[in-house]
């Protein structure tokens, strides 16, 4: 009996192999994320978008879930992304090793929603077109941000960082280890552009960053003046970024 | 006393049915064996080529595949292949990585030799020479017939291993280096032995011979 069911099993193993064709999927070669097809890749400074024709899971564990999107709001979150990310030079960006957009919708990690997903290893950066509208353009540049600082890590130094704050201030232990995840601006400042700058460091740098781009010059100088602390994470942040590209234009 | 049977009609239209099935029998198996019966081999001596110079001709073994390099595209590049081609280098290495329809790879020169294939290695030996850095800011088109070096994960990893891709590839603008395209001879790669259910390939095809035009 044990020996029919081996038989069996032998048989199935066999067919599996012989039916299984070459994966020749070009995409998936290159950033080996699955069900993912071209979006446009002639583009200007030469990122190479993608969108997600099916979910897919990523990671070791598969923790990593991002889901398909409707034609539509492709199109749209298309545009605005294109917009946004076309600030960057082709010099700039190959600097960061960034080169591939994936577009998705509902992306999560561990089951905890995020707005992207860098991985400065693979050139790519994922983002959830459906992530709120009200931050949406700014957080593509908060990622971007991570994307540079994990490319260029000696530059950041966090302990440097961490003396611009009030000596009392303690950031959170991680990222995600607080409640406090809040990305509206504050009114007042003082050190800090939002809750969630409050997290960790690289958050703290990544949504410096992000209002520096995001922000009118005109608003960037009134912070300046007003907040002695931010200004001095802001002058960080601009120094180090001229230092990878000093084309670098904010 | 045997009598004499006469044969009708009818049976030596049998017979004669019977010669001719046999006949067209063995020769199909003849000529499917034979996978390069039908594939044009070019001669480069009777092609005008505009840049002689930039000419190389690799011989695998349905024929002639004539391509032309770029070094005004990949100087570096161009420059370490033809120095591995010049030198016979790539005589009886191995294609060893053939997606059928899509691409086809040779060039490891230190486990892809006909006589020392390492299937455990191969695809990951070197030419001795180093690394060379990758050119990959150029635009450069990836046609049908392109050829580009191959890399490891990393860039700057750019070696003796190259490729040849049978189908347009866009998106390998910008990841590996071009070093040339194929003007003659792409039917010829078609008939490099693949396998379905692997890229890499069990008792492979060999270069015969690669050397410039001039």
């Amino acid at each position: 009996m044990i020996t029919n069911y081996m038989n069996l099993l032998r048989l199935i193993l066999l067919v599996f192999i012989w039916i299984t064709p070459v994966y020749g999927n070009s995409i998936y070669n290159l950033i080996k994320i699955p069900n993912l097809e071209v979006y446009e890749i002639d583009t200007k400074n030469r990122l190479k978008y993608f969108y997600a024709k099916s979910s897919f899971r990523l990671g070791v564990q598969k923790n990593i879930i991002c889901e398909n999107s409707n034609r539509k709001d492709l199109d749209d979150k298309y545009n605005l992304i294109y917009k946004n990310l076309n600030k960057y030079t082709y010099n700039f960006l190959k600097k960061i090793n960034l080169k591939y957009i994936v577009l998705c919708e509902n992306l999560s990690i561990s089951g905890i929603n995020t707005a992207g997903i860098p991985d400065n290893v693979m050139k790519t950066l994922i983002l959830d077109i459906k992530f709120s509208q009200k931050y949406f353009e700014r957080v593509i540049h908060h990622e971007v941000f991570h994307l540079i600082n994990d490319q260029h890590k000696e530059l950041f130094d966090e302990n440097e960082w961490t003396k611009f704050n009030d000596i009392k201030f303690k950031y959170a232990k991680c990222s995600t280890c607080t409640e406090n995840l809040g990305l509206d601006k504050y009114e007042k400042t003082k050190g800090f552009f939002t809750e969630y700058s409050k997290s960790t460091v690289s958050e703290d740098m990544a949504e410096v960053y992000s209002h520096i781009i995001y922000l009118d010059d005109e608003k960037i100088k009134q912070i300046r003046n007003l907040d002695k602390i931010l200004n001095k994470k802001i002058s960080y942040i601009e120094s180090k970024i001229k230092k990878i590209d000093n084309s670098f234009v904010f | 006393m045997i009598k004499k049977i006469k044969v009708t009609a009818a049976e030596k239209i049998i017979f004669y049915f019977l010669i001719l099935l046999a006949i067209i029998f063995f020769s199909t198996f003849f000529i499917i064996k034979n996978k390069c019966l039908f594939v044009k081999n070019h001669n480069p001596q009777n092609i005008d080529f505009d840049k002689p110079n930039n000419i190389a001709i690799l011989e695998a073994p349905c024929g002639n595949v004539i391509m032309e390099l770029y070094p005004d595209v990949s100087p570096n590049s161009v420059k370490r292949f033809k120095k591995l081609i010049v030198s016979g280098s790539y005589k009886d290495i191995a294609f060893h990585r053939v997606i059928e329809n899509k691409l086809v790879q040779a060039g490891d020169l230190e486990f892809g030799k006909k006589k020392s294939l390492d299937y455990g290695r191969i695809g990951t030996g070197k030419s001795g020479l180093g690394t060379i850095n990758s050119e990959i800011d150029n635009r450069f088109s990836f046609k049908k017939g392109s050829v580009g070096l191959a890399r490891t994960f990393k860039n700057d990893t750019e070696d003796s291993q190259f490729f040849i891709i049978l189908q347009d590839e866009p998106l390998f603008e910008g990841e590996y280096t071009p070093v040339g395209k194929v003007l003659y001879g792409l039917e010829v790669l078609n008939k490099i032995k693949s396998q379905r259910h692997s890229e890499y390939i069990l008792r492979p095809d060999f270069i015969v011979s690669f050397k410039m035009l001039r």
